[in-house]
C-alpha cells in the first residue's frame, strides 16, 4: 500500500494550510523527513517533511490550494509499487479544476470538415451525436473502432466527480454553487450541506462587485488572521491608550557605549529597539499585571517574559517573539531580534517562533511617526507603541531652562479588564526611569 | 395512571377483551395450570375457564392451524408460541393459509387472530430460544408484525390486534416484559401501523424497536449533555411500517441510524434506510445513512458472548458519534 501523505496539523487550532510551493514534483524520489513542500499556516511558513520515503505520487493539489488538515495531498510508492497502486479515487484530477464530462445527452454537434475520417465513421459519429474532433484516432484518420471505442469510455467515465451528501447536491442546486468550488470538510473530502453554505455566504454578491469597479485581493491566510485577531481585539477588550515622554539622552549615550562594546566583540550594532525591549522587560518583571492576560473569570500573570516585536513582510505583519528577555543581556536581546528579522523576511519563521507572547512592541519610528496607538496583540494585555527620537526644544529644569534634547513617545494601549491606568501608568513611569538613567536597571 | 409492568399491561388488555368479547380465547402450551413459561396468563385459567384457555400439546403447526380454523369460525383466537424460535414449526400454516386466505377468498372471509410470541436474547436462552425473527415475519404480505417497547404501547398495540379481522403477529421482548411504565386501566388503542417519536431531537434520527428503544433512550440522554440531540423514533408496527414518519424525521435531522436486535444480515433496518433513500428524504440525507443490528451469529449461551452479539448502548453511542461527527 501506498503511503498517504496528509496534510499535517502543526497547531492544536489550525484548519486548513496553503501550498506554497513543492520542492518535489511527481515521480521523484524522496527521503524520510527530506522536505517536499513548503506551506503557510495562519501563522508562519513551514516546510513539510516526507512520511516515508520512495516516490512522490499522484500529487493532488497546486500551489496556492489551500487544503484542511488530515487531507491526503499525495502519495509516496514504496519499492515495486506503481500509479496502479494508488487508490483509484485519488488519480482524478484535483478538485480545484474539476473536468465533468456530459454524458446523458449528447448534443449533436456539426461535424468539421476539417476531421480526417472514413465515411462510416463520420456516419456513426453523427448518429449517435458525437463530436468527431474529439475522438482519438488510431491510424491517421478516425475509424468506425475509434468511434465505438470512444462511445464506450464515454459510457464508463463515472457521472460523479465530486464526494458529496446528497443534501449538500441540493443545497447547491438551489443556490446555484457548483459543487466543484466548494472545500469539503467530511471525510476523504466529502461535501457536506454545511460546506456548501459556508461557500454561499463566502461568495460575494455580484450586485456589490459588479457596481463600482475594483481590483479583487483575496485574502491570504496571514491577512485574514490578522484581521481576525485586531477585530476580536478590538470588540473584546476595551482599549485605554496612555502616552509619555522619554529623554533619551542618557539612552542615546549608554548605546554609543554599548556600541563600543559591541564593535570590541565583532557583534553588530546595539539598534534603539534592542535597548527599548531591554528596558521594557525590566519593567515588566517589575508590573506582572501588565505582563498578564484575561482569561474568562481569572487573570493570568505570566512567569515568563516574552516579548513580540511587530515585523513588517511582504505578506503583511507577523510578530517573532523574545523568548524570556528578562534573563538576556541587551547583546543577546541585539542578535536574537536581528535573527527573527531575518528568518521573517525570509518565510522562515517556525512556529515556536511566534507563540507564547506575553507583551508586544510595535515601532514606527523609522518612518517619521511621531506617536500612535496600536492595538493589543490577544491573549496578551498591552502594547507599547514607539515613534521616532525628535530632537527638540523641551525645559529641562525648573529654572525654565531650554536644552533640545533626542525626546520619544511611547503609547501603552492596555485592556482595560485586566490593567487600570494607574497600573499602566506606573508601568510607564518605570519604562521612562529606565530609559532616562539605564543605570537605573542595575537597581 | 398506575405503574404495571410489561407483562402485566399485555395480560391486562386479554383479561379486559376476554371480559368485553367471548370470542376471544388463548391457546398454547402450558398456559393454563402453569400460567405460561413468563406467567402472563398467570390466574387466566381461573377466571375464564379451561373452555376459553386451552392448553395444546407441543406442536406450533397445530397451535398456529387451530387458531387459523377457529378464527375462520368466527372466534378470534390468541395463540401464544413460548419463544418466538418456536415459530418457524408453524410458519406454513402462518405464511401460506393465515396470510393468503383474506385474498385467496377475495376479501370475503377474515382471520381475525392475534400469535403473540416472546423474542429476543438476555436471558442466557442460548440460540433456539433467544432469536429476533420478526424481519422473517415481514417478508409476508397479509399478515401485520407488531412489537411494542413500552406497557403503555403493549397494552394499547395488544388491544388494537386483538379487534384486527386478520392475523397479527405480536412480538414481545423477554427481557421488557420485566420493564414498568404508566399504563390506563381502561379502554384504549393505539392504531396498527403508526410510529411514535420517542424522543424528539434535531442532529440524527435513531429508528429503533422494542428493548433498543430503552438503549437508545439512554444514549440520547447522555449525548443530550454535549448537545447532541438524538430523535428516536418506534415504529412500534414492523409491517405495515409506517415509512412516512421516519422520512419527514430525516427531512428534519439530515442523518439516520436503525438499530435493531434482530441478525444484521436481512434485517429490517435494510427495509427502512431502502425506503428513507429512495424517497424525497434522500435530497436531505447529509451524512451516510447506516445500520447496526445483531451480529451475524447463533445467540451465544456464554453471557459474555451473549452480550457481545447485540448491540449495547456503548456501540450505538458510537455509531450516532461517528455519524454526528462526521467521521464516516
Amino acid at each position: 500500500m501506498p503511503v498517504p501523505f496528509i496534510m499535517p496539523k502543526f497547531d492544536m487550532d489550525q484548519e486548513k494550510a496553503t501550498i506554497i510551493s513543492w520542492s518535489k514534483k511527481e515521480g521523484d524520489f524522496v527521503k524520510f523527513d527530506e522536505s517536499v513542500l513548503t506551506v503557510e499556516t495562519e501563522k508562519v511558513a513551514i516546510d513539510v517533511p516526507a512520511p516515508a520515503s520512495g516516490t512522490l505520487a499522484g500529487i493532488r493539489f497546486k500551489d496556492g490550494d489551500v487544503v484542511p488538515v488530515t487531507k491526503v495531498i499525495a502519495y509516496i510508492l514504496k519499492e515495486g509499487e506503481t500509479f496502479a497502486d494508488l487508490p483509484k479515487a485519488d488519480l482524478l484530477p484535483a478538485p480545484s479544476k474539476p473536468e465533468i464530462t456530459p454524458v446523458s445527452q449528447p448534443v449533436p454537434v456539426p461535424q468539421t470538415a476539417s476531421v480526417n475520417a472514413t465515411p462510416i465513421a463520420i456516419r456513426m459519429a453523427k448518429e449517435e451525436g458525437v463530436n468527431l474532433s474529439k475522438v482519438p484516432a488510431s491510424g491517421d484518420r478516425v475509424t468506425r473502432e475509434d468511434v465505438e471505442r470512444f462511445i464506450a469510455n464515454q459510457k464508463t467515465i463515472g457521472r460523479v466527480t465530486v464526494p458529496a451528501t446528497p443534501s449538500a447536491r441540493r443545497v447547491a442546486r438551489e443556490s446555484g454553487i457548483a459543487l466543484e468550488m466548494v472545500a469539503g470538510s467530511g471525510p476523504r473530502g466529502r461535501v457536506q450541506s454545511a460546506d456548501v453554505l459556508a461557500t454561499v455566504k463566502s461568495v460575494p454578491s455580484p450586485a456589490v462587485t459588479n457596481e463600482r469597479e475594483a481590483e479583487v485581493i483575496p485574502l491570504t491566510s496571514i491577512r485574514r488572521t490578522i484581521a481576525e485577531r485586531m477585530q476580536q481585539s478590538f470588540q473584546e477588550s476595551p482599549h485605554i491608550a496612555l502616552t509619555v515622554d522619554v529623554d533619551m539622552t542618557e539612552a542615546e549615550n549608554a548605546r554609543k557605549r554599548f556600541n563600543l562594546q559591541a564593535e570590541k566583540m565583532g557583534q553588530p550594532r546595539i539598534t534603539i529597539t534592542a535597548l527599548i525591549i531591554k528596558v521594557v522587560a525590566w519593567a515588566l518583571v517589575r508590573n506582572p499585571y501588565i505582563n498578564a492576560s484575561f482569561h474568562g473569570d481569572s487573570i493570568l500573570l505570566w512567569k515568563d517574559v516574552n516579548i513580540g516585536v511587530a515585523t513588517a513582510v511582504p505578506q503583511g505583519l507577523v510578530v517573532p517573539i523574545l523568548k524570556c528577555v528578562d534573563h538576556l543581556g541587551i547583546g543577546e536581546i541585539n542578535l536574537h531580534l536581528i535573527e527573527l528579522a531575518d528568518k521573517a523576511r525570509d518565510n522562515k519563521l517556525r512556529l515556536e517562533d511566534v507563540q507564547g507572547g506575553t507583551f508586544t512592541i510595535s515601532n514606527l519610528g523609522m518612518f517619521g511617526i511621531r506617536q500612535f496607538r496600536a492595538v493589543i496583540n490577544p491573549p496578551e494585555s498591552a502594547i507599547l507603541a514607539v515613534g521616532s527620537v525628535v530632537r527638540r526644544p523641551i525645559v529641562v529644569d525648573d529654572q525654565d531652562r531650554v536644552e533640545v534634547r533626542p525626546m520619544l513617545s511611547l503609547t501603552l494601549s492596555a485592556d482595560h479588564r485586566v490593567i487600570d491606568g494607574i497600573v499602566a501608568a506606573r508601568f510607564l513611569a518605570d519604562l521612562v526611569a529606565g530609559l532616562e538613567s539605564p543605570a537605573m536597571l542595575l537597581y | 395512571m398506575p405503574e404495571i409492568s410489561y407483562l402485566e399491561a399485555i395480560r391486562q388488555a386479554l383479561w379486559q377483551e376476554m371480559k368485553r368479547d367471548e370470542r376471544v380465547f388463548l391457546l398454547g402450551e402450558d398456559i393454563g395450570r402453569y400460567g405460561g413459561a413468563f406467567g402472563l396468563t398467570h390466574g387466566m385459567l381461573d377466571e375464564f375457564g379451561p373452555e376459553r384457555v386451552r392448553e395444546t400439546p407441543i406442536s406450533e403447526a397445530t397451535i398456529v392451524a387451530t387458531a387459523i380454523g377457529a378464527s375462520l369460525l368466527g372466534m378470534r383466537p390468541v395463540a401464544e408460541i413460548m419463544f418466538m424460535d418456536f415459530i418457524l414449526l408453524s410458519l406454513d400454516q402462518l405464511a401460506n393459509q393465515a396470510a393468503k386466505m383474506h385474498f385467496m377468498f377475495g376479501g370475503r372471509t377474515t382471520v381475525p387472530m392475534v400469535v403473540r410470541m416472546p423474542g429476543g436474547s438476555g436471558s442466557g436462552a442460548a440460540s433456539q430460544h433467544s432469536q429476533s425473527l420478526e424481519s422473517v415475519l415481514m417478508h409476508f404480505p397479509g399478515l401485520k408484525v407488531v412489537n411494542p417497547s413500552t406497557p403503555y404501547d403493549a397494552k394499547g398495540l395488544m388491544l388494537a390486534s386483538l379487534r384486527d379481522p386478520n392475523p397479527v403477529c405480536f412480538v414481545e421482548h423477554k427481557i421488557l416484559y420485566k420493564t414498568k411504565g404508566e399504563v390506563p386501566e381502561g379502554d384504549y388503542t393505539i392504531p396498527i401501523g403508526v410510529a411514535e417519536i420517542k424522543r424528539p431531537g434535531r442532529d440524527i434520527t435513531v429508528v429503533a424497536n422494542n428493548i433498543m428503544v430503552m438503549k437508545t433512550l439512554n444514549v440520547a440522554q447522555k449525548l443530550s449533555k454535549e448537545g447532541i440531540e438524538v430523535e428516536i423514533i418506534d415504529p412500534r408496527t414492523l409491517l405495515p411500517l409506517d415509512t412516512k414518519t421516519i422520512i419527514d424525521s430525516v427531512k428534519r435531522t439530515g442523518r439516520l441510524l436503525v438499530v435493531h436486535e434482530a441478525c444484521q444480515t436481512g434485517g429490517w433496518a435494510g427495509e427502512v434506510i431502502a425506503s428513507v433513500v429512495g424517497s424525497p428524504a434522500f435530497d436531505y440525507v447529509d451524512a451516510p445513512v447506516r445500520r447496526l443490528g445483531g451480529k451475524d451469529i447463533p445467540i451465544p449461551y456464554n453471557r459474555g458472548l451473549e452480550i457481545f452479539a447485540i448491540p449495547q448502548e456503548t456501540d450505538i453511542e458510537q455509531e450516532i458519534r461517528a455519524l454526528v461527527g462526521g467521521t464516516v
